[in-house]
Protein backbone atom coordinates (compact mmCIF):
# COMPACT_ATOMS: atom_id res chain seq x y z
CA UNK A 1 0.00 0.00 0.00
CA UNK A 2 1.16 3.20 -0.96
CA UNK A 3 1.97 5.77 1.76
CA UNK A 4 1.34 9.18 2.65
CA UNK A 5 4.88 9.95 2.35
CA UNK A 6 5.80 8.50 -1.07
CA UNK A 7 2.75 10.17 -2.12
CA UNK A 8 3.98 13.64 -1.32
CA UNK A 9 7.96 12.51 -2.74
CA UNK A 10 6.38 11.50 -6.01
CA UNK A 11 4.64 14.93 -5.86
CA UNK A 12 7.83 16.84 -5.47
CA UNK A 13 9.16 14.78 -8.56
CA UNK A 14 6.21 16.33 -11.05
CA UNK A 15 7.77 19.32 -11.10
CA UNK A 16 11.43 18.56 -10.14
CA UNK A 17 13.05 22.37 -11.98
CA UNK A 18 10.51 24.05 -9.15
CA UNK A 19 11.43 21.45 -6.54
CA UNK A 20 15.11 21.57 -6.88
CA UNK A 21 14.78 25.36 -7.43
CA UNK A 22 13.09 25.57 -4.23
CA UNK A 23 15.56 23.50 -2.50
CA UNK A 24 18.45 25.64 -3.70
CA UNK A 25 16.82 28.89 -2.05
CA UNK A 26 16.57 27.18 1.25
CA UNK A 27 19.80 25.54 1.40
CA UNK A 28 21.05 29.25 0.37
CA UNK A 29 19.45 30.08 3.38
CA UNK A 30 20.55 27.40 5.57
CA UNK A 31 24.33 27.81 4.48
CA UNK A 32 24.39 31.89 5.75
CA UNK A 33 22.26 30.41 8.31
CA UNK A 34 24.76 27.51 9.73
CA UNK A 35 28.19 30.35 8.75
CA UNK A 36 26.97 32.50 10.87
CA UNK A 37 26.04 30.14 13.88
CA UNK A 38 29.25 28.61 13.28
CA UNK A 39 31.17 32.53 13.44
CA UNK A 40 29.58 33.28 16.54
CA UNK A 41 30.49 29.96 18.06
CA UNK A 42 34.06 30.07 16.27
CA UNK A 43 34.75 33.75 17.16
CA UNK A 44 34.28 33.72 20.44
CA UNK A 45 35.97 30.09 20.75
CA UNK A 46 39.28 31.91 18.48
CA UNK A 47 39.60 34.89 20.56
CA UNK A 48 39.45 32.81 24.44
CA UNK A 49 42.67 30.87 22.55
CA UNK A 50 44.45 33.49 21.74
CA UNK A 51 43.87 35.76 24.52
CA UNK A 52 44.84 32.01 26.86
CA UNK A 53 47.31 31.12 24.92
CA UNK A 54 49.27 34.67 26.37
CA UNK A 55 50.01 32.69 29.56
CA UNK A 56 49.17 35.80 32.05
CA UNK A 57 46.48 36.99 32.42
CA UNK A 58 46.60 40.81 33.72
CA UNK A 59 48.73 43.11 31.43
CA UNK A 60 50.35 45.86 32.58
CA UNK A 61 51.36 48.92 30.09
CA UNK A 62 52.71 52.43 30.52
CA UNK A 63 50.05 54.73 30.59
CA UNK A 64 48.29 55.59 27.26
CA UNK A 65 45.27 54.39 25.63
CA UNK A 66 44.27 51.46 26.93
CA UNK A 67 43.59 50.27 23.12
CA UNK A 68 47.28 50.33 22.57
CA UNK A 69 48.16 48.03 25.12
CA UNK A 70 45.19 45.21 23.63
CA UNK A 71 46.82 46.04 19.94
CA UNK A 72 50.47 45.24 21.69
CA UNK A 73 49.09 42.03 23.23
CA UNK A 74 47.31 41.04 20.07
CA UNK A 75 48.84 42.35 16.89
CA UNK A 76 52.29 43.74 18.41
CA UNK A 77 51.99 47.47 17.33
CA UNK A 78 53.94 49.91 17.49
CA UNK A 79 53.75 53.29 19.47
CA UNK A 80 56.00 52.24 22.54
CA UNK A 81 55.63 53.64 25.97
CA UNK A 82 57.84 52.58 28.63
CA UNK A 83 57.69 51.97 32.46
CA UNK A 84 60.22 51.85 34.90
CA UNK A 85 61.71 48.40 35.46
CA UNK A 86 60.91 49.13 39.51
CA UNK A 87 57.39 48.02 38.62
CA UNK A 88 58.03 44.47 37.94
CA UNK A 89 59.87 44.01 41.67
CA UNK A 90 56.58 45.97 43.07
CA UNK A 91 54.23 43.95 41.26
CA UNK A 92 56.30 40.81 42.15
CA UNK A 93 55.88 41.77 46.27
CA UNK A 94 51.95 41.12 45.84
CA UNK A 95 50.96 37.79 47.58
CA UNK A 96 48.58 37.43 45.38
CA UNK A 97 50.85 37.23 42.32
CA UNK A 98 52.58 33.77 41.32
CA UNK A 99 54.69 35.14 38.72
CA UNK A 100 55.47 37.88 36.41
CA UNK A 101 57.09 38.60 33.37
CA UNK A 102 58.68 41.66 32.05
CA UNK A 103 58.82 42.19 27.88
CA UNK A 104 60.56 44.92 25.78
CA UNK A 105 59.05 45.09 22.43
CA UNK A 106 60.83 47.31 20.13
CA UNK A 107 60.06 47.79 16.29
CA UNK A 108 62.78 49.33 14.12
CA UNK A 109 61.80 50.48 10.16
CA UNK A 110 64.18 47.79 8.22
CA UNK A 111 64.97 49.80 4.56
CA UNK A 112 66.09 46.57 2.89
CA UNK A 113 62.54 45.19 3.00
CA UNK A 114 60.66 45.28 -0.41
CA UNK A 115 61.30 48.78 -2.72
CA UNK A 116 60.10 51.19 0.22
CA UNK A 117 61.20 48.97 3.74
CA UNK A 118 59.25 47.54 6.34
CA UNK A 119 58.78 47.01 10.11
CA UNK A 120 60.51 44.38 11.67
CA UNK A 121 59.64 43.93 15.51
CA UNK A 122 61.47 42.23 18.32
CA UNK A 123 60.05 40.81 21.88
CA UNK A 124 62.37 41.32 24.63
CA UNK A 125 61.13 38.57 27.14
CA UNK A 126 62.68 36.79 30.08
CA UNK A 127 64.38 33.79 29.64
CA UNK A 128 64.11 32.29 32.99
CA UNK A 129 59.72 33.06 33.30
CA UNK A 130 58.67 33.48 29.54
CA UNK A 131 59.39 29.81 28.86
CA UNK A 132 57.32 28.73 31.96
CA UNK A 133 54.36 30.92 30.78
CA UNK A 134 54.34 29.58 27.16
CA UNK A 135 54.19 26.11 27.91
CA UNK A 136 52.54 25.05 25.25
CA UNK A 137 55.13 26.07 23.13
CA UNK A 138 56.89 23.74 21.18
CA UNK A 139 60.20 23.34 18.89
CA UNK A 140 60.69 22.63 15.73
CA UNK A 141 64.50 22.74 16.19
CA UNK A 142 66.94 24.09 19.15
CA UNK A 143 65.59 25.48 22.74
CA UNK A 144 65.14 28.91 24.69
CA UNK A 145 68.04 31.09 24.93
CA UNK A 146 69.23 31.05 29.03
CA UNK A 147 71.41 34.05 29.57
CA UNK A 148 69.42 37.35 29.72
CA UNK A 149 72.69 39.19 27.78
CA UNK A 150 73.00 36.81 25.10
CA UNK A 151 73.12 38.09 21.25
CA UNK A 152 70.44 34.96 20.56
CA UNK A 153 66.88 34.77 19.28
CA UNK A 154 64.27 32.08 19.01
CA UNK A 155 61.96 32.66 16.16
CA UNK A 156 58.07 31.75 15.62
CA UNK A 157 57.50 29.49 12.91
CA UNK A 158 56.52 32.01 10.46
CA UNK A 159 59.11 34.75 11.41
CA UNK A 160 62.06 31.59 10.35
CA UNK A 161 59.70 30.59 7.10
CA UNK A 162 60.05 34.25 5.78
CA UNK A 163 63.65 34.77 6.71
CA UNK A 164 64.27 31.16 5.37
CA UNK A 165 66.66 31.08 9.33
CA UNK A 166 67.45 27.48 11.19
CA UNK A 167 69.51 26.87 14.31
CA UNK A 168 73.21 28.52 13.69
CA UNK A 169 71.78 30.81 11.21
CA UNK A 170 72.38 34.42 11.93
CA UNK A 171 69.94 37.44 11.70
CA UNK A 172 70.66 41.28 11.51
CA UNK A 173 68.88 43.96 13.45
CA UNK A 174 68.58 46.94 11.15
CA UNK A 175 69.59 50.17 11.87
CA UNK A 176 71.32 49.15 15.26
CA UNK A 177 74.05 46.74 13.36
CA UNK A 178 74.17 44.03 15.73
CA UNK A 179 73.76 39.96 14.89
CA UNK A 180 71.90 37.40 16.65
CA UNK A 181 72.16 34.24 16.47
CA UNK A 182 68.95 31.57 15.64
CA UNK A 183 69.11 29.30 18.32
CA UNK A 184 65.70 28.23 18.50
CA UNK A 185 62.90 27.60 15.54
CA UNK A 186 59.23 27.24 17.18
CA UNK A 187 56.46 25.07 16.29
CA UNK A 188 53.48 26.32 15.05
CA UNK A 189 51.32 27.79 17.34
CA UNK A 190 48.42 29.23 15.24
CA UNK A 191 48.90 32.79 17.01
CA UNK A 192 50.30 35.89 16.77
CA UNK A 193 53.78 34.32 18.44
CA UNK A 194 54.28 32.35 15.41
CA UNK A 195 55.84 35.70 13.50
CA UNK A 196 57.66 36.73 16.45
CA UNK A 197 61.41 37.23 16.89
CA UNK A 198 61.72 36.47 20.73
CA UNK A 199 65.16 37.94 21.94
CA UNK A 200 66.57 38.53 25.89
CA UNK A 201 65.16 41.38 27.59
CA UNK A 202 68.56 42.67 28.47
CA UNK A 203 69.80 42.34 24.88
CA UNK A 204 66.91 44.11 23.29
CA UNK A 205 67.23 47.26 26.25
CA UNK A 206 71.19 46.97 25.59
CA UNK A 207 70.89 47.15 21.78
CA UNK A 208 67.80 49.77 21.64
CA UNK A 209 69.48 52.11 24.78
CA UNK A 210 66.53 51.24 26.64
CA UNK A 211 68.17 50.19 29.83
CA UNK A 212 66.14 49.71 32.79
CA UNK A 213 62.74 50.14 30.50
CA UNK A 214 60.16 48.15 29.62
CA UNK A 215 56.43 47.79 27.71
CA UNK A 216 55.09 45.46 29.23
CA UNK A 217 54.68 43.16 32.46
CA UNK A 218 52.19 39.73 32.02
CA UNK A 219 51.07 38.39 35.66
CA UNK A 220 50.01 35.22 36.43
CA UNK A 221 47.35 35.51 39.89
CA UNK A 222 47.48 32.92 42.15
CA UNK A 223 44.76 30.44 41.51
CA UNK A 224 43.24 31.20 44.68
CA UNK A 225 43.21 34.78 44.60
CA UNK A 226 40.91 37.28 43.07
CA UNK A 227 41.97 38.84 39.55
CA UNK A 228 40.13 41.59 40.76
CA UNK A 229 41.95 42.38 43.99
CA UNK A 230 45.27 42.48 42.21
CA UNK A 231 43.97 44.61 39.73
CA UNK A 232 42.57 47.27 42.02
CA UNK A 233 45.97 46.95 43.59
CA UNK A 234 47.90 47.38 40.53
CA UNK A 235 45.66 50.71 40.18
CA UNK A 236 47.47 52.27 42.53
CA UNK A 237 50.68 52.01 40.75
CA UNK A 238 52.04 55.27 39.16
CA UNK A 239 51.87 55.90 35.40
CA UNK A 240 50.65 52.17 34.46
CA UNK A 241 47.55 51.26 32.69
CA UNK A 242 46.20 47.62 33.39
CA UNK A 243 44.51 45.57 31.35
CA UNK A 244 42.84 42.26 32.01
CA UNK A 245 42.86 40.02 29.27
CA UNK A 246 38.94 39.76 29.99
CA UNK A 247 38.59 43.28 29.71
CA UNK A 248 40.13 43.08 26.26
CA UNK A 249 37.81 40.38 25.49
CA UNK A 250 34.74 42.42 25.66
CA UNK A 251 36.25 45.38 24.51
CA UNK A 252 36.36 43.20 21.03
CA UNK A 253 33.29 41.61 21.54
CA UNK A 254 31.50 44.79 21.71
CA UNK A 255 33.64 45.67 18.84
CA UNK A 256 32.40 42.97 16.58
CA UNK A 257 28.76 43.05 18.03
CA UNK A 258 27.76 45.67 15.76
CA UNK A 259 29.10 43.73 12.55
CA UNK A 260 27.36 40.57 14.28
CA UNK A 261 23.48 42.47 14.66
CA UNK A 262 23.97 43.67 10.60
CA UNK A 263 25.33 39.88 9.60
CA UNK A 264 22.58 38.42 11.59
CA UNK A 265 20.03 40.67 9.92
CA UNK A 266 21.20 39.79 7.05
CA UNK A 267 20.95 35.92 7.65
CA UNK A 268 17.37 36.53 9.06
CA UNK A 269 15.66 38.29 5.95
CA UNK A 270 17.48 35.30 3.48
CA UNK A 271 15.60 32.60 5.83
CA UNK A 272 12.23 35.15 4.99
CA UNK A 273 12.81 35.30 1.26
CA UNK A 274 13.84 31.29 1.05
CA UNK A 275 10.02 30.74 3.00
CA UNK A 276 8.47 33.38 0.86
CA UNK A 277 9.88 30.88 -1.99
CA UNK A 278 8.62 27.79 -0.31
CA UNK A 279 5.36 29.58 -0.15
CA UNK A 280 4.74 30.26 -3.29
CA UNK A 281 6.06 26.63 -4.61
CA UNK A 282 3.30 25.04 -2.49
CA UNK A 283 0.87 27.18 -3.53
CA UNK A 284 1.74 26.81 -6.67
CA UNK A 285 1.72 23.12 -6.37
CA UNK A 286 -2.03 23.73 -4.50
CA UNK A 287 -3.90 25.42 -7.02
CA UNK A 288 -2.38 23.32 -10.16
CA UNK A 289 -3.73 20.13 -7.95
CA UNK A 290 -6.89 22.02 -7.25
CA UNK A 291 -9.50 18.91 -9.27
CA UNK A 292 -6.94 16.04 -8.27
CA UNK A 293 -7.42 17.34 -4.49
CA UNK A 294 -10.96 17.38 -5.48
CA UNK A 295 -11.21 13.81 -6.02
CA UNK A 296 -8.77 12.84 -3.31
CA UNK A 297 -11.61 13.98 -1.03
CA UNK A 298 -14.27 12.67 -2.82
CA UNK A 299 -12.57 9.35 -2.31
CA UNK A 300 -12.99 9.64 1.22
CA UNK A 301 -9.65 11.65 2.02
CA UNK A 302 -10.49 13.75 4.59
CA UNK A 303 -9.17 17.36 5.25
CA UNK A 304 -6.53 16.10 7.81
CA UNK A 305 -5.08 13.73 5.28
CA UNK A 306 -4.49 16.42 2.85
CA UNK A 307 -3.38 18.96 5.26
CA UNK A 308 -0.89 16.54 6.28
CA UNK A 309 -0.09 15.88 2.69
CA UNK A 310 0.76 19.02 1.50
CA UNK A 311 2.82 19.70 4.87
CA UNK A 312 4.72 16.39 4.65
CA UNK A 313 6.12 18.51 0.86
CA UNK A 314 6.87 21.33 2.49
CA UNK A 315 8.98 18.97 5.22
CA UNK A 316 10.36 17.30 2.90
CA UNK A 317 11.95 20.58 0.54
CA UNK A 318 13.24 21.89 4.11
CA UNK A 319 14.78 18.90 5.01
CA UNK A 320 16.52 18.60 1.58
CA UNK A 321 17.15 22.67 0.85
CA UNK A 322 18.13 22.45 5.11
CA UNK A 323 21.26 19.20 4.63
CA UNK A 324 22.17 20.57 1.29
CA UNK A 325 22.50 24.26 3.47
CA UNK A 326 24.80 22.38 6.26
CA UNK A 327 26.67 20.55 3.56
CA UNK A 328 27.50 23.61 2.12
CA UNK A 329 28.17 25.64 4.77
CA UNK A 330 31.03 22.82 5.72
CA UNK A 331 32.41 22.49 2.91
CA UNK A 332 33.29 25.30 2.28
CA UNK A 333 33.87 26.76 5.83
CA UNK A 334 37.41 27.68 4.74
CA UNK A 335 36.48 30.07 1.92
CA UNK A 336 33.86 32.01 4.67
CA UNK A 337 36.30 31.70 7.49
CA UNK A 338 38.36 34.37 4.75
CA UNK A 339 35.84 36.35 3.43
CA UNK A 340 34.87 37.44 7.58
CA UNK A 341 38.63 37.90 8.35
CA UNK A 342 38.74 40.64 5.13
CA UNK A 343 35.83 41.79 7.04
CA UNK A 344 36.72 42.11 10.05
CA UNK A 345 38.75 44.81 11.58
CA UNK A 346 40.45 42.25 13.52
CA UNK A 347 40.48 38.69 13.93
CA UNK A 348 42.02 35.83 16.54
CA UNK A 349 43.75 33.54 14.60
CA UNK A 350 42.92 30.00 14.20
CA UNK A 351 39.31 29.34 12.43
CA UNK A 352 36.85 31.89 12.99
CA UNK A 353 33.66 29.62 11.83
CA UNK A 354 33.30 26.50 13.94
CA UNK A 355 30.48 24.00 12.89
CA UNK A 356 29.66 21.32 15.15
CA UNK A 357 26.48 18.71 15.44
CA UNK A 358 24.64 20.71 17.75
CA UNK A 359 25.08 24.10 15.79
CA UNK A 360 23.96 22.08 12.73
CA UNK A 361 20.80 20.27 14.61
CA UNK A 362 19.48 23.73 16.26
CA UNK A 363 20.12 25.22 12.41
CA UNK A 364 18.25 22.17 11.01
CA UNK A 365 15.79 22.44 13.74
CA UNK A 366 14.74 26.36 12.89
CA UNK A 367 14.83 25.65 9.07
CA UNK A 368 12.42 22.92 9.35
CA UNK A 369 10.47 25.12 11.81
CA UNK A 370 9.70 28.20 9.64
CA UNK A 371 9.14 25.70 6.93
CA UNK A 372 6.65 23.96 8.06
CA UNK A 373 4.85 27.42 9.79
CA UNK A 374 5.32 28.64 6.27
CA UNK A 375 3.48 25.34 4.83
CA UNK A 376 0.68 26.00 7.41
CA UNK A 377 -1.23 28.25 4.90
CA UNK A 378 -0.95 26.16 1.73
CA UNK A 379 -2.02 23.03 3.95
CA UNK A 380 -4.91 24.83 5.27
CA UNK A 381 -6.09 25.87 1.78
CA UNK A 382 -5.22 22.56 0.60
CA UNK A 383 -7.58 21.21 3.33
CA UNK A 384 -10.70 23.45 2.43
CA UNK A 385 -10.80 22.55 -0.85
CA UNK A 386 -14.44 21.35 -2.15
CA UNK A 387 -14.71 18.24 -3.88
CA UNK A 388 -18.26 19.49 -5.80
CA UNK A 389 -16.38 22.95 -6.49
CA UNK A 390 -12.85 20.88 -7.77
CA UNK A 391 -15.00 18.90 -10.07
CA UNK A 392 -17.40 22.02 -11.46
CA UNK A 393 -14.03 24.06 -12.03
CA UNK A 394 -13.02 21.25 -14.39
CA UNK A 395 -16.30 20.94 -16.11
CA UNK A 396 -15.97 24.36 -16.70
CA UNK B 1 22.41 16.20 -11.84
CA UNK B 2 25.57 14.72 -11.78
CA UNK B 3 27.75 18.03 -13.02
CA UNK B 4 26.07 19.89 -10.26
CA UNK B 5 27.59 17.48 -7.55
CA UNK B 6 30.89 17.44 -9.26
CA UNK B 7 31.12 20.93 -9.54
CA UNK B 8 30.26 21.37 -5.88
CA UNK B 9 33.20 18.64 -5.08
CA UNK B 10 35.51 20.55 -6.90
CA UNK B 11 34.19 24.01 -5.06
CA UNK B 12 35.22 22.34 -1.72
CA UNK B 13 38.34 20.90 -2.88
CA UNK B 14 39.42 24.13 -4.40
CA UNK B 15 39.05 26.30 -1.59
CA UNK B 16 42.77 27.79 -0.52
CA UNK B 17 44.86 25.65 2.12
CA UNK B 18 46.07 27.96 5.33
CA UNK B 19 49.23 26.43 5.56
CA UNK B 20 50.20 25.98 2.00
CA UNK B 21 53.87 26.34 0.96
CA UNK B 22 55.27 29.97 0.45
CA UNK B 23 55.47 31.62 -3.23
CA UNK B 24 57.62 34.85 -4.11
CA UNK B 25 55.08 37.32 -4.70
CA UNK B 26 55.77 41.15 -6.00
CA UNK B 27 54.51 43.56 -3.22
CA UNK B 28 52.71 45.79 -5.52
CA UNK B 29 52.63 44.55 -8.59
CA UNK B 30 50.66 47.37 -10.39
CA UNK B 31 54.05 49.73 -9.25
CA UNK B 32 56.68 47.06 -9.86
CA UNK B 33 55.82 45.93 -13.69
CA UNK B 34 55.73 49.57 -14.56
CA UNK B 35 59.14 50.37 -12.93
CA UNK B 36 60.53 46.72 -14.68
CA UNK B 37 58.68 47.20 -17.65
CA UNK B 38 58.39 50.66 -18.34
CA UNK B 39 55.80 51.06 -21.31
CA UNK B 40 53.42 48.13 -20.61
CA UNK B 41 49.90 48.46 -20.50
CA UNK B 42 49.05 45.38 -18.28
CA UNK B 43 49.78 41.76 -17.08
CA UNK B 44 48.42 38.44 -15.77
CA UNK B 45 49.43 36.99 -12.86
CA UNK B 46 50.00 33.06 -13.50
CA UNK B 47 50.54 30.85 -10.73
CA UNK B 48 52.54 27.47 -11.56
CA UNK B 49 54.20 24.54 -9.26
CA UNK B 50 56.73 22.18 -10.14
CA UNK B 51 54.35 19.45 -8.45
CA UNK B 52 51.66 20.59 -10.70
CA UNK B 53 53.54 20.71 -13.58
CA UNK B 54 55.89 17.82 -13.64
CA UNK B 55 56.30 16.68 -10.48
CA UNK B 56 58.69 14.50 -8.96
CA UNK B 57 60.69 14.15 -12.51
CA UNK B 58 60.58 17.75 -12.98
CA UNK B 59 62.63 18.70 -9.44
CA UNK B 60 65.01 16.05 -10.25
CA UNK B 61 65.57 17.66 -13.94
CA UNK B 62 65.80 21.55 -12.31
CA UNK B 63 68.07 20.53 -10.02
CA UNK B 64 70.36 18.34 -12.26
CA UNK B 65 70.52 21.31 -14.24
CA UNK B 66 70.95 23.56 -11.18
CA UNK B 67 73.73 21.55 -10.08
CA UNK B 68 72.57 21.54 -6.43
CA UNK B 69 69.70 19.83 -4.68
CA UNK B 70 66.53 22.03 -3.33
CA UNK B 71 66.48 22.35 0.43
CA UNK B 72 64.64 24.42 2.99
CA UNK B 73 60.47 25.47 3.27
CA UNK B 74 61.40 27.64 0.04
CA UNK B 75 62.60 24.81 -2.45
CA UNK B 76 59.87 22.41 -2.07
CA UNK B 77 58.08 20.76 -4.40
CA UNK B 78 54.83 22.65 -4.33
CA UNK B 79 55.87 26.19 -3.62
CA UNK B 80 53.47 28.14 -6.05
CA UNK B 81 55.79 30.42 -8.28
CA UNK B 82 54.01 33.37 -9.46
CA UNK B 83 54.73 34.38 -13.15
CA UNK B 84 53.74 37.79 -14.42
CA UNK B 85 53.50 37.96 -18.27
CA UNK B 86 53.42 41.67 -19.34
CA UNK B 87 51.45 42.94 -22.22
CA UNK B 88 51.55 46.15 -24.20
CA UNK B 89 48.11 46.57 -25.70
CA UNK B 90 47.33 42.83 -26.63
CA UNK B 91 50.52 42.07 -27.49
CA UNK B 92 52.99 39.98 -24.69
CA UNK B 93 55.97 41.44 -24.15
CA UNK B 94 57.97 39.80 -21.68
CA UNK B 95 57.82 37.82 -18.28
CA UNK B 96 58.29 38.95 -14.25
CA UNK B 97 59.55 36.06 -12.09
CA UNK B 98 60.63 35.85 -9.05
CA UNK B 99 62.26 33.25 -6.43
CA UNK B 100 63.25 33.12 -2.58
CA UNK B 101 66.96 32.14 -1.85
CA UNK B 102 68.33 31.64 1.54
CA UNK B 103 70.60 34.90 2.03
CA UNK B 104 73.04 35.50 5.15
CA UNK B 105 70.79 37.15 7.81
CA UNK B 106 67.23 36.29 5.84
CA UNK B 107 65.14 35.32 2.84
CA UNK B 108 66.45 36.72 -0.48
CA UNK B 109 63.88 37.86 -3.15
CA UNK B 110 65.04 37.82 -6.32
CA UNK B 111 63.20 39.01 -9.74
CA UNK B 112 64.09 38.80 -13.01
CA UNK B 113 62.22 40.59 -15.99
CA UNK B 114 62.86 38.56 -19.39
CA UNK B 115 62.11 39.14 -22.96
CA UNK B 116 59.95 36.95 -25.05
CA UNK B 117 63.17 34.99 -25.37
CA UNK B 118 64.39 34.41 -21.94
CA UNK B 119 66.60 37.43 -22.08
CA UNK B 120 67.46 39.13 -18.85
CA UNK B 121 66.21 42.93 -19.25
CA UNK B 122 66.67 43.54 -15.32
CA UNK B 123 67.25 42.45 -11.70
CA UNK B 124 65.28 43.48 -8.69
CA UNK B 125 66.19 42.24 -5.32
CA UNK B 126 62.56 43.21 -3.54
CA UNK B 127 63.94 41.80 0.09
CA UNK B 128 67.49 41.54 1.31
CA UNK B 129 68.98 42.18 4.33
CA UNK B 130 72.83 42.60 4.68
CA UNK B 131 75.20 45.66 5.82
CA UNK B 132 75.74 46.21 2.48
CA UNK B 133 72.50 45.73 0.67
CA UNK B 134 72.74 49.27 -1.24
CA UNK B 135 75.71 48.32 -3.09
CA UNK B 136 74.04 45.02 -4.40
CA UNK B 137 70.77 46.91 -4.98
CA UNK B 138 72.45 49.62 -6.72
CA UNK B 139 71.96 49.57 -10.42
CA UNK B 140 75.82 49.23 -11.43
CA UNK B 141 75.18 45.60 -9.91
CA UNK B 142 71.96 45.04 -11.43
CA UNK B 143 73.32 46.18 -15.36
CA UNK B 144 75.68 43.22 -15.13
CA UNK B 145 72.91 40.91 -15.63
CA UNK B 146 71.29 42.59 -18.52
CA UNK B 147 71.53 40.29 -21.67
CA UNK B 148 71.95 37.31 -20.03
CA UNK B 149 70.58 34.05 -20.40
CA UNK B 150 70.31 30.71 -18.89
CA UNK B 151 73.14 29.52 -20.92
CA UNK B 152 75.02 32.55 -20.11
CA UNK B 153 75.36 30.16 -16.60
CA UNK B 154 76.06 26.88 -18.30
CA UNK B 155 79.77 27.03 -16.40
CA UNK B 156 78.36 28.47 -13.38
CA UNK B 157 79.06 25.90 -10.06
CA UNK B 158 76.25 26.87 -7.53
CA UNK B 159 78.22 24.96 -5.02
CA UNK B 160 81.53 26.03 -5.08
CA UNK B 161 80.24 29.49 -6.81
CA UNK B 162 82.65 29.92 -9.46
CA UNK B 163 82.22 30.18 -13.31
CA UNK B 164 85.45 28.86 -15.32
CA UNK B 165 84.08 31.06 -18.25
CA UNK B 166 81.96 33.50 -20.07
CA UNK B 167 79.90 36.27 -19.14
CA UNK B 168 78.89 35.39 -15.53
CA UNK B 169 82.54 34.59 -14.47
CA UNK B 170 83.00 38.54 -15.31
CA UNK B 171 80.36 39.56 -13.00
CA UNK B 172 81.78 41.59 -10.24
CA UNK B 173 80.64 41.64 -6.66
CA UNK B 174 80.37 44.97 -5.21
CA UNK B 175 80.37 44.11 -1.61
CA UNK B 176 83.38 42.53 -0.14
CA UNK B 177 81.45 41.57 2.89
CA UNK B 178 78.45 40.38 1.44
CA UNK B 179 79.97 37.27 -0.52
CA UNK B 180 77.43 34.70 0.89
CA UNK B 181 74.49 36.82 -0.65
CA UNK B 182 76.32 37.32 -3.92
CA UNK B 183 76.55 33.55 -4.16
CA UNK B 184 72.61 33.45 -3.07
CA UNK B 185 71.98 36.18 -5.61
CA UNK B 186 73.58 33.91 -8.86
CA UNK B 187 72.22 31.00 -7.35
CA UNK B 188 68.63 32.60 -7.38
CA UNK B 189 69.02 33.72 -10.95
CA UNK B 190 70.34 30.79 -12.40
CA UNK B 191 67.30 28.88 -10.25
CA UNK B 192 64.72 31.11 -11.39
CA UNK B 193 66.19 30.86 -15.25
CA UNK B 194 66.04 27.43 -15.19
CA UNK B 195 62.46 27.78 -13.80
CA UNK B 196 61.32 29.93 -16.41
CA UNK B 197 62.65 27.67 -19.03
CA UNK B 198 60.89 24.98 -17.72
CA UNK B 199 57.45 26.60 -16.76
CA UNK B 200 57.84 28.90 -20.25
CA UNK B 201 60.24 28.49 -22.91
CA UNK B 202 60.92 24.86 -22.65
CA UNK B 203 64.58 24.94 -24.93
CA UNK B 204 65.40 22.05 -22.56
Amino acid sequence: MIRIWQIAYKNLLRKKVRSILTITGIAMSAWVLVSLLGFNKGYENALNRDIDSMGYQVLVAAKGCPYEAATLMLKGGTGLRYMDESIARDIQRYSEVKVITPMVMQAVFDPNKGESGGISAYLGVDPKTFPGMKGYFQFQQGKWFTDPNAAEAVMGYEAAELEQREVGDKILIPEKNVELAVVGVLKRTGTQDDGTIFVPFRTVQRVFGVAGKLTAIGVQVDKNARIADVEQKMYDLPDVQVVSLAQVKQTIISLVATARVMVFSIAVIAVLIAMVGVVNTILMSVFERFQEIGILKSMGALPGDVFRLIWIETFILCLLGGIAGNALALGLVRVTDILIRRLLPYSPTGSLVMIDLPLASIAMAAIIGVGLLSGLYPAWKAARIRPIESIRSQEA
Amino acid sequence: MKKIIIFVIMLIFSAPRLYAAVGCDLNDPDRDVKRLFPGSTGFKTIYVSIDRKGGQPMLQRIEKRLGDSFHGLYETIDVPYTLYEIYRGKEKIGYIHGVNQKGQYGGIQVFLSLDLKGVIRSLYFQKLTNREAALLRSPAFGIQFTGLTLGSFNGYDVKTGTATQGPVAAIRNPAAGAEQDFRATLRAVKKNLILMDEFVFGSR
